[in-house]
């Protein structure tokens, strides 16, 4: 293997663990929400911090090989690819954080209830299954698998429209629990955010492998 | 760790020319060090004190200590003939001698003596392979190192370099004469050798020194004006000289 | 007309001009071994090898003459080229590039270019009366070799250059010491142009007659030289001496001489310019 491949595998390593990171801190979040355990939502916190060192380094191994290495064709779009898949996924795990956050400011469970209103299972579900997707399709540089987390993404996009009609209609019928429906209002708004994210990683798997753009249009 | 090599204060003249000025400099074993900087900056000069190869040039004058595994190589009781086995060099244009792939592996050996058959068979299989060459060859070794390719050629030559079991190899522009193909090979090679060796590179290309070296020495009018890891002198260079050469605004 | 007709015409005519002075020697050369040979081919027979100097034209041969030949060349030749490339090769490797060595190598040029019949007398002084050879074949190739040495040196020095310097610096880079480099790359990557300015040297002595002349060689020999310390003479000076005689058919005997010292001279030609071809096919850096 020439010295470029090696160092390009490497850094396909480090951003495959990257992304196993930030799976790890959307699930936690998952199970902060229906456990209420606040220990698990200081977890993510504290993790963030590794995360946003994990992401120096992916960029300054990213600037590293584009200046020792002038690359070229694939593996140009392969580097500028991961500097992008980088910022998506320390986004992603920025917002972990604030869904623990909000988790932190509750001072009891969630009424189980409410997240059946909010769909938030199901959300949670379709964005765990979104990132798995877009890490399978990073690793098996497998663009069919990639083009699925669009379809997916759409699911949370209309769970997160449902959830601003559901929060209304708890408005009109003065629910008591404001602050439990605003901050779940607000966990899945950034959940949507997330399925966003991931939804741009996979835009970048298929500039690097197809050298197509798929930002602003169409996507089949 | 313990420093290959250590320059203290150098200073080179020829005749009137002060061509190296005060160059200091320390490399760690097992480590690509690439000398970039325009021509005549003193790089190759440079390069060549390190096996004593400017000793015969009129006029030739240095001030200051080269360390090589902590001794001087010039002092008085090192044989330049024990130093330059020690320190093999390769250079810009291949240069085999006109005979067969075999004699040009083992002539090291014979100058030193050593006329075994075993001995010299299995270091011309080992050279070969350090080399990368021994595949390509293997079936012609008795062939006249002339028929092969300019890039088999040079790795020709570094296979006869590495065969007296140097531990500093010194390359002077190794690529510059060779073709794109051929230039990704011996620049693979250089990756790897370092394993077992340590290499110094004089390169014209500045993303030859990109991809191959550790460390990157930028010599200026004679001086070094600056060293560090290529990484840190490609992405961050402190010194606006280098900026300039680097990213070819000179002048 | 403008400059490029004109430049055209001139072009034109320097061409032909160039071609009728090539053909001009070449005719004259063609004339005269045309002349030489149709004269001197008939008397050429085993006799004509094998015979000695006498008084009848038709029963004189050249034997002694060209066993001299022979024996002058091969002790020249014994003489010269030790001599010869061993300064080629100090002048060129290990002399220190100062002013003293451009006195030295102007005047080995220049000692080229000296009149051959300067180092018969040269040789006549020092060879023969000072160290006593007297009229001997030692004395004469001693002085052939004097002649020579000069050109041998140049061809030496010029074919030590031709050596790529890239070699040397390989060979040195590899820890070989000055000598095993001279002796392991230098010499054997410039032994065809060496042993080709050997043997063009060599042909030059062979047709020498001045020096010889003057060291004493005498006309009249009439054995075969048996040591170095025997007198002799040698080719040219047979020719020349039936060439002064009356009868034609003395001429016809100088003729054959000359036909005869032509084919030695050609066949060593010969080789020098085969190696030269071998040696440059061989060697392509």
């Amino acid at each position: 293997m020439s010295h470029l491949n090696a160092e390009i595998h490497r850094l396909k390593e480090e951003l495959i663990e990257m992304q196993r990171h930030v799976r790890m801190q959307v699930s936690k979040c998952r199970n902060a929400i229906f456990q209420f355990d606040t220990d698990l939502a200081r977890e993510v916190i504290a993790n963030e911090k590794y995360i946003n060192a994990l992401e120096l380094k992916i960029d300054r191994d990213c600037e590293n090989m584009l200046a020792l290495f002038n690359p070229v064709a694939i593996d140009l779009r392969f580097i500028l690819a991961a500097l992008k898949i980088n910022t998506n996924l320390e986004r992603t795990s920025d917002n972990a954080e604030g869904i623990a956050r909000y988790i932190l400011d509750l001072d009891r469970p969630l009424d189980p209830e409410l997240l059946k209103l909010f769909e938030v299972e199901q959300m949670y579900e379709t964005t765990l299954s979104m990132i798995d997707d877009a890490t399978q399709a990073f690793i098996q540089e497998d663009t069919a698998l990639a083009r699925k987390v669009f379809q997916k993404d759409d699911v949370l996009d209309s769970i997160n429209r449902r959830a601003t009609q559901t929060a209304l209609r708890l408005i009109r019928e003065q629910h008591p629990d404001h602050l439990h429906f605003l901050n779940l209002l607000s966990i899945v708004r950034k959940t949507e955010r997330i399925g966003d994210q991931t939804k741009n990683v996979a835009e970048e798997i298929i500039f690097f492998i197809e050298a197509k753009v798929l930002k602003h249009g169409e996507k089949n | 760790m313990e420093y290959k090599l250590k320059a203290k204060k150098v200073d080179v003249f020829y005749g009137e020319n002060h061509v190296i000025k005060g160059v200091n400099m320390d490399v760690l074993p097992n480590t690509v060090t690439a000398f970039i900087g325009p021509s005549g900056c003193g790089k190759s000069t440079f390069l060549r004190l390190l096996n004593r190869m400017n000793d015969y040039i009129d006029g030739f004058r240095k001030d200051g200590e080269i360390l090589i595994d902590g001794q001087d190589i010039y002092d008085r009781k090192v044989r330049v003939e024990e130093l330059r086995k020690k320190v093999g060099m390769v250079f810009q244009k291949p240069n085999p001698f006109p005979k067969t792939i075999y004699e040009n592996v083992v002539y090291g050996l014979r100058i030193q003596g050593i006329n075994n058959k075993t001995v010299l068979d299995q270091t011309v299989e080992d050279s070969l392979k350090s080399a990368a060459l021994w595949d390509e060859v293997k079936d012609n070794l008795k062939k006249s190192a002339l028929a092969l390719s300019g890039g088999q050629q040079q790795r020709l030559c570094i296979a006869r370099a590495l065969a007296t079991q140097p531990s500093v190899v010194l390359m002077d522009e190794p690529a510059s004469a060779l073709d794109p193909i051929s230039t990704a090979k011996v620049e693979e090679l250089i990756y790897s050798l370092k394993e077992k060796y340590t290499i110094i590179i004089v390169t014209h290309n500045m993303q030859q020194a990109g991809r191959v070296s550790d460390n990157t020495a930028f010599f200026y009018m004679g001086e070094l004006v600056e060293y560090g890891s290529t990484k840190d002198i490609f992405t961050n260079p402190q010194n606006q000289r280098t900026q300039n050469y680097i990213t070819g605004r000179f002048g | 007309m403008n400059s490029a007709t004109k430049n055209r015409i001139i072009d034109r005519a320097f061409k032909w001009f160039g071609i009728a002075c090539t053909l001009f020697g070449l005719v004259m050369l063609g004339i005269f071994l045309a002349d030489i040979v149709g004269e001197g081919i008939g008397r050429i027979d085993w006799d004509f090898l094998s015979d000695g100097p006498s008084r009848k034209a038709e029963k004189a041969g050249i034997l002694p003459a060209l066993a001299g030949t022979l024996w002058v060349l091969g002790l020249t030749a014994i003489i010269a080229i030790p001599l010869g490339i061993s300064a080629g090769i100090y002048l060129e490797e290990y002399g220190k590039k100062n002013r003293l060595a451009s006195i030295i190598e102007v005047n080995i040029a220049n000692l080229a270019g000296v009149p051959s019949i300067i180092y018969g007398l040269l040789g006549l002084e020092i060879f023969g009366r000072i160290m006593g050879m007297g009229g001997s074949l030692l004395a004469g190739s001693s002085t052939l070799a004097l002649l020579i040495l000069p050109i041998i040196i140049v061809a030496t020095r010029e074919a030590i250059k031709a050596v790529p310097r890239t070699i040397r610096e390989a060979s040195f880079g590899l820890g070989a010491s000055k000598w095993q480099t001279i002796r392991m790359q230098v010499l054997p990557a410039a032994s065809g142009g060496i042993v080709t300015g050997v043997i063009l040297a060599l042909s030059r002595a062979i047709g020498e007659t001045a020096p010889l002349i003057v060291v004493g060689a005498l006309a009249f020999i009439d054995s075969v030289p048996t040591s170095p310390g025997d007198d002799f003479t040698v080719l040219p000076i047979q020719i020349f001496n039936w060439v002064s005689r009356p009868q034609k058919a003395f001429l016809v005997n100088a003729a054959a001489g000359i036909v005869v010292l032509l084919a030695v001279t050609f066949v060593m030609n010969g080789i020098a310019l085969y190696l030269r071809q071998r040696w440059q096919k061989k060697v392509k850096w």
